[in-house]
């Protein structure tokens, strides 16, 4: 590893991902915010403050006026971009609930349900079917150029969210910054790499197709799930409906995730003996799998500090074992010899495009707060302050194509400054739960659900 | 017959079909259930019908009503909007002198909180003015038929649904059999609303639940016009129905239960009217239904945008 400023480090990085960036003479004060600063994670934070309030507002105003939902949404709650004045305005700019996006119709309507979330004008979309299927949209959404993506929870409600290719490249951009910055100086356009998701061409998951920037960030790059993945093979998946068509799919599932388990070993045998760095990015299970495999074999790889490991989504191993953050940090040591500061969690979403990444040194997730707002409410949905759990909810100037103000389900606690590092902007406490009463979800949740059945049993 | 959706929709006798289906495993699977479903057990609390709310006003010859026979004006399975006792009471309710909105109100006002919930087989409309009690579907047809009798249209919607948490444990946990035909059913039990034509839009009206049984959820009130869905329950995507009249197979189906689990049956009636006593003390405390209403409200969080479904020109339906 040949050493080497920060600054040279991200400028790589910046020029592997240069079809990311919009042309300098077309930016918003969103790209100010995502695209200038060197490192999202140590802005001064007097300088974010005012990239914060610049790009919010940009992106309100944006929503306000070409959002015709949004606007009535505003008018309803009597705010309007006048009101938006100084940075303690932000509170007010009105926030969706987050079940607004999983209340959606069918066939042609979830079309039309789509289209009226998007902000802005669309591509010619053209439905060939009288009662076109959630994926049948999906795809003709798609087919014209944009990126229309989903999560779901374990009912089968998915979240779906229409992306144009500006936000999808800001997203994208986000997410590679962001881990690349974290695990700084180890990434290099040269190592090698793990997909631990869907090939991100073959599903329209979010988490699954945000990794496509993986494959220009890094050139070496394989992917453990290659399959088509749509709603309907999660919804067979999900149980529930037991039929023949749901236990092929299984056994299907039971095979190609042995295989994919067993692909997984020999890249590692194949890598323990290059000097290469390698780096792992995807849903904890599958490496727990390995490693829980390789444990049974009483063997293990010695990586130590040129081996890496970004994990997102769900921690739900079985139905009733909880994998802890700490502990699969602790077994990736133990089992693959990738130190703990080189295994860092990250934390999204589909409705967001801010990405929260854990910091080396505390593994606490520092919020990108040059372009995105973190906020927390109180049971009766009121802000509270820095200190208090309640559920995250936030602002996200990077959504262009559908009004990124969000509430979610999950339950955190937003911290002034992280306890352990130096960087100056929130961090959020690493384990996130789900707000008592709301359901599960978690991407990783969706793809544990289809494969866990049959592994290992 | 099919013009008037007696006949039931493609999506319904799929959900149907799924349910008839894994019902009928569960009953194979476990046919030591269908005796628990027999029989209530012993010493346990028995369901007492409540009091009827209201007196039901007296038929008067010449009393005004709505003879139209247009779609959602005309009578249908199980809802004669022009029996004696419906036009008695939409009359009492102030039909040809309120305005449609007003009178709308009046009759949702009146179904929700005189008439609690009671699982038993279908009946006739009147029938169900004459006991006061009902499945929301009965409570739905009730609210129907008062508006048709008015002159004013009227349908039902209906769909699939996830319940919140809450409710899911007083109505559904309580009996283990009824939890697992839940859990097994998924799609089969459908929900459903009133929905009225008022100021030139279909208006919703969940006449189902009283302020009581909302309370004891800890959920808000829900008013006229404003829709359950959300709140109360979620429903199952893409299973979203609009209908003139009940389908058919419906009635069947609760009678069908009726006769393998009248057990089952009493004990979801027995928590309904505990839920209501419950709900009634919490109301109480909170210093009535308005003052309860507006924490529910708050604790519920931000409204929820409303999203007009207009078409959009850059999306093409080719067929
Ligand atoms: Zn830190």
């Amino acid at each position: 590893m040949i050493e080497q400023g920060y600054d040279v480090y991200i400028k790589k990085l910046d020029e592997c991902l240069n079809n990311y960036i919009p042309p300098r003479d077309t930016w918003t004060p969103v790209d100010e915010a995502l695209y200038k600063p060197k490192d999202l994670y140590r802005i001064p934070l007097k300088e974010a403050e005012e990239l914060q309030f610049k790009s919010i507002k940009f992106a309100f105003n944006h929503h306000y006026t070409n959002n015709k939902f949004y606007q009535g949404f505003c008018k309803e709650n009597n705010v309007f971009p006048d009101d938006i004045k100084t940075s303690g305005d932000l509170a007010k700019i009105p926030i969706i609930p987050d079940g607004f996006f999983k209340d959606y119709p069918r066939g042609k309507e979830f079309a039309t349900w789509l289209g009226n979330i998007y902000t802005g004008d669309l591509p010619e979309i053209v439905i060939k079917h009288s009662a076109p299927t959630y994926d049948q949209v999906i795809d003709a959404f798609n087919d014209a150029g944009l990126i229309v993506s989903y999560s779901s929870g374990t009912s089968g409600r998915h979240t779906f969210v229409p992306r144009d290719q500006r936000t999808f490249f800001l997203s994208e951009y986000a997410i590679a910054k962001s881990v690349v910055s974290m695990i700084y100086p180890l990434w290099d356009h040269n190592m090698s790499g793990y997909l631990l998701m869907p090939n991100p061409n073959k599903t329209n998951i979010y988490a699954g197709k945000v990794c496509s920037v993986y494959f220009d960030a890094i050139r070496d790059v394989s992917v453990a799930i290659d399959r088509e993945i749509t709603t309907e093979l999660i919804k067979l998946t999900m149980g529930g409906r037991r039929g023949l068509k749901s236990k092929m799919v299984r056994f299907f599932s039971k095979r190609t995730s042995q295989k994919m388990i067993d692909d997984i070993i020999k890249w590692l045998e194949r890598h323990e003996k290059t000097k290469e760095n390698i780096v792992f990015v995807g849903a904890p299970f599958i490496l727990y799998f390995v490693m829980e495999k390789l444990k049974k074999q009483g063997r293990s790889f010695d990586f130590g500090g040129r081996g890496a490991v970004g994990t997102g989504g769900g921690w739900k191993i079985h139905e009733n074992i909880r994998l802890s953050v700490a502990d699969f940090r602790k077994e990736v040591k133990d089992v693959l010899g990738i130190p703990e500061k080189h295994c860092l969690d990250v934390y999204g979403m589909v409705e967001g495009n801010g990405w929260m990444v854990q910091c080396p040194e505390g593994h606490y997730l520092h919020v990108p707060y040059s372009y995105y707002k973190p906020i927390v409410l109180d049971d009766e949905f009121e802000q509270v302050g820095y200190g208090e759990s309640g559920r995250f909810a936030f602002l996200d100037s990077a959504a262009l194509s559908y009004p990124g103000f969000i509430t979610t389900g999950d339950k955190v606690k937003l911290l002034e400054h992280c306890p352990v590092c130096d960087r100056p902007g929130p961090v959020l406490e690493p384990e996130v739960k789900r707000v008592v009463g709301t359901e599960m979800r978690g991407c990783a949740e969706e793809m544990r659900t289809m494969m866990t059945g049959d592994i290992g049993r | 017959m099919k013009e008037k959706g007696y006949i039931p929709q493609r999506t319904q006798v799929k959900l149907m079909m799924g349910g008839v289906i894994s019902l009928g495993k569960l009953l194979i699977k476990n046919p030591g259930d269908i005796k628990i479903l027999r029989q209530m057990e012993p010493l346990k609390e028995r369901y007492i019908r409540p009091q009827m709310a209201y007196d039901l006003p007296k038929y008067k010859d010449g009393m005004k009503y709505c003879d139209s026979e247009e779609k959602y004006l005309r009578p249908t399975l199980y809802c004669n909007c022009r029996a004696p006792e419906v036009i008695a009471l939409a009359n009492e309710l102030g039909a040809y002198k309120k305005s449609d909105r007003e009178f709308a109100e009046a009759a949702f006002h009146f179904v929700k909180e005189k008439l609690p919930l009671e699982i038993l087989p279908f009946n006739e409309v009147e029938v169900t003015f004459r006991r006061g009690t009902g499945t929301c579907f009965h409570l739905i047809t009730a609210f129907i038929a008062l508006c048709r009798a008015a002159g004013i249209k009227a349908r039902y919607k209906m769909f699939a649904m996830n319940m919140i948490q809450a409710w899911y444990d007083s109505t559904i946990d309580v009996d283990p059999v009824v939890k697992k035909w839940y859990d097994s059913m998924g799609y089969f039990m459908l929900e459903g609303e009133g929905e009225v034509y008022v100021d030139g839009k279909w208006t919703v009206a969940h006449v189902g639940p009283k302020a009581e049984r909302q309370a004891a959820a800890g959920i808000s009130v829900t008013k006229f016009g404003e829709d359950s869905i959300g709140v109360w329950f979620f429903a199952l995507p893409g299973t979203t129905m609009r209908m003139e009249s009940l389908p058919y197979g419906l009635a069947a189906m609760v009678g069908f239960a009726k006769k393998l689990a009248p057990g089952s049956m009493e004990r979801v009636n027995v928590s309904i009217q505990n839920q209501i006593e419950m709900g009634r003390k919490i109301i109480e405390e909170a210093g009535g239904v308005e003052a309860y209403d507006k924490q529910a409200r708050k604790k519920k969080g931000p409204k929820q945008p409303k999203m007009d479904l207009n078409g959009r020109k850059e999306i093409i339906f080719r067929e």
